[in-house]
């Protein structure tokens, strides 16, 4: 269990402050400037609470990273352009696949390499694989004894490539370079 | 102006919820059946969004949101106790 | 305006009727966990962009967009922790009856680790 700093409880209340402006509805008031001072002092409070209790299981290292404006950007690029492209085309082909009359599938689970030592940015290429139809991300192995690598399980429905260089390169495609200029 | 056709997408979403309980039924393991549950929830969620836009009225995507968070709890308390991670 | 919000819901539509298809016809279970995925990305962001679009639009309200938003924002952050953690259970759950699998070097690995 890592300790709870003062960085990361910072960072993770101005998130969870952003989430409430939005869920209460504060936003549009904000830009019209007539927001409700108790409802924001009410958020305040309880983001702080919150924080103090869940930031050391957010926030493990470089708490401010993403604050970086060309860092934001590339995250904005990444989210609102490259990714959605991949998500798109495995979405047709799955459906394609799940609606054609011979079951075109062939499952299985293979091993692939990760060159991302970041934590965040693991996590990030994890949801990005997982959130793409036809690949599910199963367990991570971090550290082999053999060499330092880490390794992902993915169950792939349709395992053209076992070797694990090759399956990396059809899996992950053009976002492991994008996640790497973001969180690296 | 109202879009009359908000409502018949409402119901084809309800329709295709209501075809995905025979895999509710019928699913030979639980995680099976806790799979098919998230599928409802997902649908019935976006019945409930389209509900929300044909009558106005944002009440139902407050609704909407909770049974969100409570559909990712569920799944996700489900699937550490098959794994005995609980 | 009308039709780019229709062609949207039914084009989130045909995704759902895709993965609920799939989610019948596939022969076991990690393979309609592939199919359960259809639903919850394109099918879910369809129906919410074309809501964003016409609550702008026509009824004026922006409250409504940004809790639309707050709503797909939720579901695309949270739906791949359920799915994996859903995926690893079952897969423990099953032991070593898992089956019509091409290669399998999960197990593979934990029978190595179990030695």
């Amino acid at each position: 269990m890592k300790k709870t700093t003062a960085k990361a409880v910072i960072s993770t209340f101005i998130i969870g402050f952003i989430f409430w402006i939005l869920i209460t509805g504060q936003a549009v008031s904000i830009l019209n400037g007539k927001a409700s001072a108790e409802i924001l002092a009410a958020g305040a409070l309880v983001c702080l609470a919150a924080a103090c209790f869940s930031a050391r299981f957010f926030i493990h290292e470089r708490a401010f990273h993403l604050f970086d404006p060309r860092r934001l950007g590339a995250f904005l690029v990444y989210c609102l352009i490259i990714f959605p492209v991949e998500l798109i085309r495995a979405n047709v082909d799955m459906a394609f696949r799940a609606l054609s009359p011979k079951l075109r599938i062939d499952p299985g689970i293979v091993k692939i390499p990760v060159g991302l030592s970041s934590e965040y940015g693991q996590a990030m290429l994890a949801d990005s694989i997982t959130l793409t139809p036809g690949t599910i991300t199963m367990d991570v192995a971090e550290d082999t004894e053999d060499d330092n690598k880490t390794y992902f399980y993915i169950h792939w429905i349709d395992a053209s490539a076992e070797d694990p260089q090759a399956a990396g390169e059809a899996i992950k495609g053009g976002m492991e370079k994008y996640i790497r200029r973001i969180w690296e | 102006m109202i879009f009359e056709e908000f409502l018949f997408f409402a119901v084809c979403f309800v329709a295709l919820a209501v075809i995905l309980l025979s895999r509710l039924i019928a699913g030979p393991t639980i995680a099976d059946r806790a799979l098919s549950a998230d599928c409802i929830e997902i649908l019935c969620d976006m019945a409930l969004i389209l509900f929300s836009l044909y009558s106005g009225r944002s009440i139902f995507l407050d609704i909407a949101l909770i049974t969100a968070i409570m559909g990712f709890i569920g799944t996700t308390l489900i699937g550490r106790y098959l794994g005995g991670e609980l | 305006m009308r039709i780019v919000i229709d062609a949207l819901i039914v084009i989130s539509l045909f995704f759902a009727f895709a993965g609920t298809v799939g989610m019948l016809r596939m022969p076991d279970f990690f393979c309609r966990m592939q199919s359960s995925t259809n639903i919850a990305t394109l099918g879910i962001v369809g129906v919410i962009i074309a809501g964003i679009i016409y609550s702008i639009v026509y009824i004026g309200d922006t409250s409504m967009a940004v809790k639309l938003c707050v709503i797909g924002l939720f579901y695309i952050l949270a739906n791949p922790v359920a799915s994996h953690a859903l995926a690893k259970g079952a897969y423990k759950h099953a032991g070593k009856s898992v089956e019509n699998l091409k290669v399998d070097q999960y197990g593979e690995d934990m029978v190595q680790e179990d030695e």
